[in-house]
Order: structure tokens, then sequence, then C-alpha cells
């Protein structure tokens, strides 16, 4: 019976995939549940860490903040990193408003608009200033085209000089553009990409770096709740399971079996 | 009521919404059509019909922002600015003039594309090759391991691709494609690993509202647990 429902209802090719979701989301399920028990320690993310002293270094320079999420939207695989970069923005947004400082955010699509604009007013109103958000100046949409959008972002840090540049999302040619122009302008620079061709780029020119998950779990490590820290060691046993694999795959090849593979495949 | 508008209501969206896609991508649920497809394939059709034309509606939204913001610019006659202004309003101006006269697949429009924006694009595409130049001379110094490490392996990259070294000596060839092959595929397939495992984990918390950083980030009362 079971048979039969499974080859009905199961695409080939998927099973495995699914069958590690489910798992994965089992194992953050219950790593949130115990956290609630006892918070799990985490190692430190110096860039999360230092957003602090780029926001305080900004007011003391009356300089602005530029953030950015790269060519990111809401519809395509590179969602994810687009709502990352939204949970930093919030958590930047509202302590910039509590410093005195000014945070432009640079938008690419126009549908993260409405999005930016509720955390950044959600930021103002916690910070108790709500007076001080002024929508038209610090959330500009600047093109949905990709190099229009740069040489905006690079026009942006050559006339209004910020003081710290944080770009958290899904970039691609443009890293370097921006990272280069604003390290020319002496802003210090966050970034954070699961755009592994990206990576090289930010590690050379930009002072914290946060790479792949990281940027996934900035939300988590930002809000400081345990059910959400939580959530991170559910994925590192996902990691686990991976690495096991890797090795069991690795193995059965070297041993002439492609038992492994065909489970992958599965 | 605002705690239902700010959070369950968009909570429950989103759950339905991923549901929905992830049902569709991994099982093919009865009834079946005539052409053996699920009935979710439709509906998530129309949800991502949906999505177009929300980002249909949210160019609108910018270029008002836009407008806005550069009109502003022009009546302070904001220094460094306000020339630029100008001409980015003229520009949206005659794009759409042009657009909605002749058709985006106009020769017309075409022609104002290519030979503006298209141009104007590969410059700065171009320019990335002095970008990378700058970057990779701060970064190719012996600062400590990691920088020696990236100063030889940069190194062999740039000699492979001199045609007079890759001709004279081909070991250097048989290392840059070691190095692509082996260190840098895997190390790549690790970030690349581990970034899946991040994104499932904020779908996860996405999906069961954990993570609010997209609604803005809750008070306490609003988060509820």
């Amino acid at each position: 019976m079971f048979g039969k429902i499974g080859d009905s209802m199961l695409i080939s090719g998927r099973i495995f995939a699914l069958g590690m979701l489910i798992a994965i989301w089992i194992f953050v399920l219950v790593s949130m549940e115990q956290a609630k028990k006892k918070i799990p320690t985490f190692r430190k993310m110096a860039g999360l860490d230092a957003i602090p002293e780029m926001v305080g270094r900004a007011a003391e320079m009356n300089k602005p903040i530029h953030f950015t999420t790269g060519l990111g939207d809401l519809t395509s695989t590179v969602a994810p990193q687009l709502v990352a970069g939204l949970s930093v923005l919030g958590y930047v947004s509202e302590l910039a408003a509590k410093a005195g400082a000014k945070v432009i955010y640079s938008v690419y699509q126009a549908q993260v608009m409405p999005i930016a604009t509720e955390i950044m007013k959600d930021a103002y109103v916690r910070a108790g200033k709500p007076e001080e958000f002024d929508v038209e100046t610090q959330i500009r949409y600047l093109s949905g085209e990709q190099f229009a959008y740069a040489s905006a972002v690079q026009g942006i840090a050559e006339r209004e000089r910020p003081a710290a540049n944080i770009m958290i999302g899904p970039f691609y040619a443009e890293s370097m553009l921006f990272s280069e122009t604003f390290f020319r302008i002496g802003a210090i620079q966050l970034a954070g990409t699961a755009r592994g061709y990206q990576i090289p780029f930010f590690a050379v020119v930009c002072d914290y770096l946060l790479i792949a998950e990281e940027i996934y779990a900035a939300g988590a490590y930002l809000s400081k709740d345990p059910i959400q820290v939580g959530s991170i060691r559910g994925q590192d046993v996902g990691k686990m399971i991976a690495i096991i694999l890797i090795v069991l795959g690795v193995i059965a090849l070297a041993a002439g079996s492609k038992i492994v593979l065909d489970l992958l495949k599965a | 009521m605002s705690l239902l508008i700010r959070r369950q209501i968009p909570i429950a969206l989103v759950f339905i919404t991923a549901l929905l896609i992830m049902m569709d991508y991994f099982l093919k649920l009865p009834p079946l059509d005539a052409r053996g497809v699920s009935w979710t394939s439709p509906v998530v059709k129309d949800l991502q019909n949906w999505g177009v034309i929300l980002t249909a509606f949210a160019l609108g939204f910018g270029a008002v922002n836009l407008f806005i913001l550069h009109s502003r610019h022009i009546s302070r006659r904001t220094v460094k600015q306000w020339p630029f202004s100008v001409w980015l309003l003229l520009m949206i101006i005659l794009f759409t003039v042009v657009g909605v006269s002749y058709g985006a697949t106009s020769p017309e429009y075409s022609w104002l594309y290519n030979s503006s924006y298209f141009a104007l694009s590969a410059t700065v595409y171009s320019s990335l090759g002095f970008y990378m130049t700058s970057g990779i001379y701060r970064a190719l110094r012996a600062r400590n391991v990691d920088a020696v490490i990236l100063l030889v392996t940069g190194g062999i990259a740039l000699l492979k691709n001199a045609p007079a070294v890759a001709v004279n000596a081909p070991f250097v060839v048989s290392i840059d494609s070691w190095l692509n092959a082996i260190p840098t595929t895997s190390a790549m397939r690790g970030i690349m690993i581990s970034a899946a495992l991040g994104a499932i984990a904020l779908g996860i918390r996405t999906m069961t509202g954990k993570e609010t950083g997209f609604l803005g980030r809750l008070t306490e009362a609003e988060k509820g647990g």
C-alpha cells in the first residue's frame, strides 16, 4: 500500500532531498525546544559584533551609514539572502536612530521598498525617534539594472561619504566596485554573501566578512533570542550529516560502490 | 488587531505559500489533471504571477520615490547632485515617452537603450578590471600565513594566464588546474552546503514565525514566545 502511495506521490530524484529537508526541519525544531531550557553557546561573529562600533563611528563623524542588500529580490532563489540582509537592516536602523546617525538604504528591487520602509519605521519607533525617519531620503530606489544601480551606489559613496558601509545579500560583479569605492572614501565595511564567487572580493577589501551560512544566522545572532539561536544548532546537525555522507561517499566510491551516490540521486 | 495584522496574518501567509511551493516541488499530489500534473502546480503558477503583478506595482512605488528624492535635490540645488538629478528625471521621462509611444520592443526604444544604457553599462563593467587590480595589490602582501597562501596561489593563477609562461613552463598550468579542481572546488562546495543548510534553517524559522526580521523586529509582546 505504502509502495503505491510512494510511487504515485513522490517525484523521482527528489526523494532523498525531501527526506533530508524533513530531518533537518525536525533537528531545528528540537533544537529550538531545547534552547528554551538551556541556551546553546555559539562562537562570536566579529562582523556582527562590530556593528555598534560602526554606527558609533558614523554618529561621531556626523556621517551616514550606507546599507544595501545587493541584487536581491523576493521571488528567486536568492530571496533568503535578501531576508537575511533585511534582518540586519532593522538592527542597524535601531542602533543608528538611538545614536543619531542616518542610515541610507540603497534598493535594487522596488518590491523590497515597502518591506524596508516598515522595518526602518519600526526601528525608529523602537528607538523613540519616529519623527527622524525620512523615508524618501533614507530608502532610495536606484535602479533595477545592475550597473545603473552599481553606479548610483558609487555616486552615493563619493558624494555623501558614509562612515560605514554594510552589504548583506546576493552580490554579483558589483561587489568589487562597491567595496573598493567605499574603501577609498575611508568607510569601515561589513560584507556578507552566500555567493561563493564574490566572497574572495569582499575578503580582500572589507574590514569584516560574513561567509555564506553566517548571513542566515545573523538575524538569530542579533536578536539574542534563545529559540532563534537554538535553530543554528539544528543547522549544525545537518552539517554533520553532510560531512558523514561525504566521507561515506568517498569510502564507498573508493571501494567501487555507488551506494551513497545512488542514495543521493533517489 | 495590531498583533493579528502585524504578526499572525503575515506569518500564516508565508507558511501557506512556502508549504505549497515545497509540496509542488517534492510531491505529485492527487487529484492530477489529464497531463498528470498535480493540483498544486497551477496554484503555485498563480502565486508566481501574483508576485510579478506585485513587482510591477512596486516599480511604480520606486519611480515615485525617485521623483520625490530628485525633485528635492533640484529644488534645493544640492551641491554636486542636482545636475545629475535633472539628467536622471529627463531620462526617465524620455524612456517612458518613447517606450509608451513606440513599445518596449520597438527599434526606436532599442536604439535609445543600446546607445545609452547598454554602452554605459559595459563601461562600468569594464572598470571592474581597475578596481580588481587595486584591490588585489593590497591583498597580495605577505603580512601573515593566510596572506602568503593567497599571494602564492594568486601568483600561480596570474602566471598561468600569461601565454609566455603557459608555453615555456607548462607545470604552472598543471599546478593551477590542481588548485582549481581540488582545494578551490572543495572549499566552494563546503560553502555551498553550509549556505544551503543556513537557508533551510532561516526558512524554517521564518515559516514558524520565529524569525521576525522581515516583519520589522517585533516587540516582546508581539513576538508572543
